[in-house]
């Protein structure tokens, strides 16, 4: 660097590197961290989507007490809790399951195989949740099959379930695919000198496959748990967050409180939810960050 | 010298496979059979329920050889599920493939141009706060986007542009940027240093370099964020469903849902129909590019 002068070297730096950067940048500040910094600060404040002055009403925490205080609340963090764990825990153990059987079954149509598994992954959660939708209703299809007349959706303590089953049907596909290059890449020389020794297929799955896959299942376990963790479209069409708020997840309450047609159009309460849903995310993260940290030291 | 390295590859692999086969048992052999099976049918059950349910007339609704063959076939529900859309959705099928793929063209393509500068810009200089700011781009991938929401409906309301495309491209091109930066940043760094310098000793200029030589480079790379981007924006309900709501510029998943509502009690052919018209163009899509999608998801997850 020498002979530059201090704007040169200025803009060797600074200047050049960050024009390239600003327009994504300051998409990224529009869209996401501005939003997100203000929708925290927007929790203490209690307003409607027609209020001209959002910021005219600050109640303190009042929007979390009454979040605290409402039982859809403690429904929402229940099903919340079960979806993201069936997510990360369900899901990613039958594309586990489902990608071992087909790489070690040595089917002649493995590819065809992978790509039907994976297809729903590509239709909008929107058309799938509605074409499951008819087929789980009370005069739907699996009860004429099961010649039974039981109300899936309308189940207290079903519906959540009913939700959990056909987003795993939506998207085991996807962790599969992904599983399944990470089988592909394991050392083949691995697996034949097992054979040699004369392992069977389970000794060989769990000392070495899954030995092997571990980073593999980790990220399998964060995407499902992001990925479901802000889903929407799939329980407002399955079930609205009925029967009677019983399905309620955090995004279908917000949604609810915030903008819904029949709901209170409390915004501050839908903000509320927010903060709580970015700090769970936030703690994920440390937790995450903490064990990797572990698992080097 | 290409075609003897890939016969020997064949070779290992086949000495290989039946490396397996002779140590694998026959239990492991049907059992395997099986549950794939199983999981086909899982799978394709409800698409093929759907499919065969938008053929049927409403007298042969229930008349069916295995629940999935129908007795009669007719595609009027087809028909109906176009007047149905204009006369219950108030927007027709055209109308919502229109919107959805205004809104996801000019999303995809604002995003990834700017995902390109800027991963031109990680890859290629040194500059102070570069790997903060990258790992804050990224870490936004994973905020949920409920968690800027709100704010977003009041800052396009007062920018007067909710009922307009441009209230869900803008929050779309910010959500989908973190997946493209970390697709083509990655590739932009694999790119042979020596491509690069040779190109400094010519004179070449930054903006020249980016523009004649990483951007053709980079076309799996950029292909495999179109499609990335595309399932993300095309499959999108929660800001569309808030952002959009005239009738007229809705995009097909909010449309689409309306006939789950209930406010009139719609035929059950002319629904099978209506997720039918929604599914088949993506399936055709798949069908053509489905080595595309595989990679690009693949990709896409483990550079995450």
């Amino acid at each position: 660097m020498k002979g530059m002068t201090t704007f040169q070297k200025f803009q060797r730096n600074v200047i050049i590197p960050y024009s390239y950067l600003i327009p994504a940048l300051i998409f990224l500040v529009v869209a996401i961290f501005f939003p997100v910094i203000m929708s925290l600060i927007l929790s203490f404040y209690s307003f409607t989507g027609y209020e001209l002055n959002i910021f005219r009403k600050f109640v303190g925490f009042e929007n979390f007490k009454f979040l605290f205080h409402n039982r859809y609340f403690w429904i929402a963090l229940r099903n919340t809790f079960y979806f993201v764990g069936s997510m990360a825990v369900i899901q990613t153990t039958i594309a586990l399951f489902l990608a071992i059987i087909i790489f070690f079954g040595n089917f002649k149509y493995s590819s065809l195989i992978r790509m039907l598994i994976f297809f729903p992954g590509v239709l909008a959660p929107v058309s799938v949740s509605l074409a499951w939708r008819k087929i789980l209703e009370q005069d739907g299809v699996l009860n004429r099959i099961l010649q039974i007349n039981y109300p899936w959706l309308s189940n207290v303590n079903l519906a959540i379930w009913c939700v959990v089953f056909v987003n795993i049907w939506q998207w085991v596909g996807y962790n599969l695919v992904i599983f399944y290059a990470g089988l592909q890449s394991i050392n083949k020389e691995l697996l034949e000198a097992a054979d040699i020794d004369g392992a069977n297929w389970t000794q060989k799955i769990f000392k070495i496959v899954i030995p092997v896959l571990q980073p593999t299942i980790v990220l399998n376990v964060i995407l499902n748990v992001i990925g479901s963790f802000r889903a929407f479209d799939i329980v407002y069409v399955l079930t609205r967050g009925g029967p009677a708020h019983n399905s309620e997840v955090f995004t279908t309450l917000m949604y609810y409180y915030s903008f819904a047609a029949n709901g209170p159009g409390k915004m501050g309460v839908g903000a509320a939810i927010a903060f709580v849903m970015f700090l769970a995310i936030v703690v994920f993260g440390i937790v995450r960050i903490k064990l990797l940290k572990e698992e080097k030291g | 010298m290409k075609s003897r390295k890939s016969t020997s590859q064949k070779n290992k692999i086949k000495v290989l496979s039946y490396g397996i086969k002779k140590q694998r048992d026959f239990g492991f052999y049907i059992f395997s059979r099986i549950v794939i099976v199983i999981a086909i049918i899982v799978i394709l059950f409800p698409i093929l329920y759907i499919f065969s349910i938008s053929l049927r007339t409403k007298e042969t609704l229930y008349q069916d050889i295995f629940v999935l063959i129908p007795r009669a076939v007719t595609y009027q529900n087809y028909i109906d599920a176009f007047n149905y859309a204009k006369t219950h959705l108030d927007v027709s099928f055209l109308e919502m493939f229109r919107n959805s793929m205004i809104c996801t063209a000019a999303s995809i393509t604002v995003a990834i141009i700017v995902s390109a500068f800027a991963s031109f810009s990680f890859s290629n200089f040194r500059f102070r706060g570069k790997e903060i700011i990258y790992t804050l781009m990224i870490a936004s991938f994973a905020i949920p986007v409920q968690a800027s929401l709100i704010p977003l409906f009041f800052i396009a309301r007062d920018l007067g542009i909710i009922n307009t495309y441009l209230a869900v491209i803008l929050p779309y091109i910010g959500f989908t940027i973190p997946i493209a930066i970390l697709i083509l940043r990655s590739f932009f760094e694999r790119i042979p240093i020596e491509i690069k310098e040779a190109a400094k000793v010519d004179g070449v200029s930054n903006f020249q370099m980016f523009l004649r030589i990483i951007l053709p480079l980079s076309k799996p790379a950029i292909a495999t964020c179109v499609i990335l981007l595309f399932l993300e924006t095309w499959n999108e309900f929660l800001f569309a469903l808030i952002f959009l709501q005239n009738p007229k510029i809705q995009t097909l998943p909010v449309a689409i849902a309306k006939i789950a509502g209930g406010k009139y009690l719609i035929p059950l052919g002319i629904y099978g129909a209506s997720i039918m018209i929604t599914v088949i163009p993506i399936l055709i899509i798949f069908v053509i590019f489905q080595k595309w999608f595989i990679s690009g998801v693949t990709l896409g997850a483990i550079k995450g």
